[in-house]
């Protein structure tokens, strides 16, 4: 048995190869989320611009961090839903998966390799109750970037 | 020497997953033999109402129960005095209560305080934070390559002459034990204050006050030796107890409470303001019976035997770095690893997969962290109920965690 018997392809390879990694050139927000209790460390930067009709953009993001498997590869795979979208969309992303991860739904079984989409293989953490919270740190940094941008 | 003593814990005999548990996190806490759990089960169904409070009879015999365990911990630890042994709610509030009482009245602005990098924060925060409140020097003695404190470092703030030296008896990262006999006579000279903070240390080896040289302090928590959650002991030195203000005021601290001003209960209630945790103390009382029982000594016999046995196997193995020493003397079974590559979250996951219970994180020691710049290890904590099979599967699992964790070649 090895890493990817237990998390499965899309997580090993997210967290060998993360997308979007590295620094982002004339980013709105510089946004960092740590977890004090295991050390987890996520850097995230937003290019956000609001278009004509007052809607906000997430036209850029990218990430660099450290930490365990899970939330490096959590990052690597939201980074790849995020870019282009409308802001509002993206905080509906957040809370769904937020939702997904903290509600009564069990998952028991990894989901399928060639189910589509990436996020599904993060689904598979919640068999690791105590890890939950690896694979949010990124998208709650995210949800507190786009907050502090908004009010600026 | 322990198939009989594993029958006394029976969460030892528990199944996760289908697999019989295997608790190498002995360091955050330790495991309760039924012995302890009876009395304080006991204490509650026959004997429960409040201490130092009623005249009736059921009162006496919980006071009376309660107070017998002070005179265990002053033999267990080999004080002169029951007035000197101090009941509180753990270690770190036992050194709480000293950086705060002896604190308030011995330190003042330009004071030097010393801790040692390896402090648990428990015994770091503390005194950082009143070195804030006086303007005093805070100071740290640094830790040589093989994780020991550094003999100039332990020199250069000697020559400080600090008021107060707080330092671990034994390391809850590294597994080191300090020489805290001889510090303690060399400081004493300089006249510092020492506090032993012995919340690891007590639960490996014999902790005696006359062994450990002129200290003035000593804390420990039950529930890392056999004991419950929730109570742990202050040992200080009478004549500075006599002079430290209360730490927390209230109930059975006072002898006297006037409209203006009050006065306070002798020794050791004056630091002991409210109804304490009785049934915990009960359980301690029953802890240091069950450690009696199998004696300090052989406990740190064959504790040393599984150093012994593990410690070769486990720097043998390929990829991994072990932070601690690799010299088996003067070390407890607490081993902190990290393996190239492998976050230690990750790694805690994969030995619990194979069945084996571990501490993954910074284990309340940042500054010592930090240092290393590891953000976390996986800590594995062995203690007299844990066998070498146990270890061995440690090691085994850790064998093949480079092989689980392999990242596929690009």
């Amino acid at each position: 048995m090895n890493y990817r018997d237990v998390f499965g392809e899309i997580l090993a390879d997210h967290h060998e190869s993360p997308r979007n990694w590295g620094p982002l050139p004339g980013c709105t927000r510089e946004e960092q989320g740590y977890n004090p209790l295991c050390g987890d460390k996520v850097t995230l930067r937003l290019l956000v611009r609001k278009d004509s009709s007052g809607i906000e953009h997430l036209e850029r993001c990218t990430f660099e961090g450290e930490g365990c498997s899970i939330c490096m590869a959590s990052a690597s795979i939201m980074s790849e839903m995020i870019q282009h979208k409308q802001v509002p969309d993206v905080r509906a992303l957040i809370e769904g998966f937020r939702e997904k991860m903290q509600g009564s739904e069990t998952v028991l079984s990894l989901p399928a390799e060639d189910s589509g989409e990436d996020i599904t293989a993060l689904y598979g953490v919640k068999r690791f109750p105590v890890r939950i919270k690896c694979a949010l740190l990124p998208w709650t940094t995210l949800k507190k970037g786009l907050e502090a941008t908004h009010a600026e | 020497m322990n198939e009989l003593i594993r029958r006394d814990f029976p969460i030892l005999a528990r199944r996760i997953d289908g697999k019989p548990l295997c608790y190498l996190d002995n360091a955050a806490t330790s495991q309760k033999p039924r012995k302890v759990v009876e009395a304080i089960s006991r204490f509650y169904l026959e004997t429960n109402a409040n201490v130092h409070r009623g005249v009736y009879h059921l009162s006496q015999e919980a006071t009376d129960a309660f107070e017998s365990v002070r005179g265990k911990v002053r033999r267990f630890i080999g004080a002169p005095t029951e007035r000197e042994i101090i009941f509180t709610k753990g270690t770190t509030d036992s050194i709480n209560l000293v950086a705060t009482s002896f604190g308030e009245m011995s330190i003042s602005e330009g004071d030097v305080i010393a801790v040692t990098r390896m402090e648990h924060h428990a015994n770091f925060v503390p005194w950082q934070q009143l070195a804030k409140r006086k303007k005093a020097r805070f100071e740290i003695i640094e830790l040589t390559q093989d994780w020991r404190l550094d003999p100039k470092e332990v020199d250069r703030v000697l020559a400080l002459k600090p008021k107060v030296l707080a330092v671990t008896l034994l390391s809850n990262v590294t597994g080191v034990t300090n020489p805290v006999a001889s510090l303690a006579a060399r400081f004493k000279m300089a006249g510092t204050s020492i506090l032993v903070d012995a919340a690891q240390g007590i639960a490996h080896s014999e902790v005696r006050i006359d062994a450990l040289g002129p200290i003035d302090f000593l804390t420990f928590s039950a529930h890392k030796m056999c004991g419950p959650t929730g109570v742990g002991v202050l040992w200080g030195r009478e004549a500075l107890l006599e002079r430290m203000p209360p730490y927390q005021l209230g109930g059975n601290m006072i002898s006297h409470v006037g409209d203006f001003d009050s006065e306070w209960n002798e020794l050791p209630h004056k630091f002991e303001a409210g109804t304490p945790d009785i049934a915990s103390v009960i359980g301690l009382g029953a802890a240091i019976d069950y450690i009696d029982t199998h004696g300090r000594n052989r406990i740190e016999e064959f504790e040393q035997s599984i150093t012994d046995h593990i410690l070769s196997r486990l720097i043998a193995i390929p990829g991994i770095r072990l932070l601690g020493p690799t010299d088996p003397h003067h070390r407890a079974p607490i081993f902190s690893i990290a393996i190239d590559g492998v976050h230690a979250h990750d790694l805690a996951t994969y030995l619990d997969m194979e069945g084996i219970s571990v501490r993954a994180g910074h284990h309340c020691a940042h500054p010592l962290m930090f240092k290393l710049g590891l953000p976390a290890t996986c800590r594995a904590s062995f203690s007299f109920y844990n066998t070498l099979d146990e270890a061995d599967q440690l090691v085994n699992a850790l064998s093949h965690a480079p092989s689980f964790f392999a990242r596929r070649r690009k």
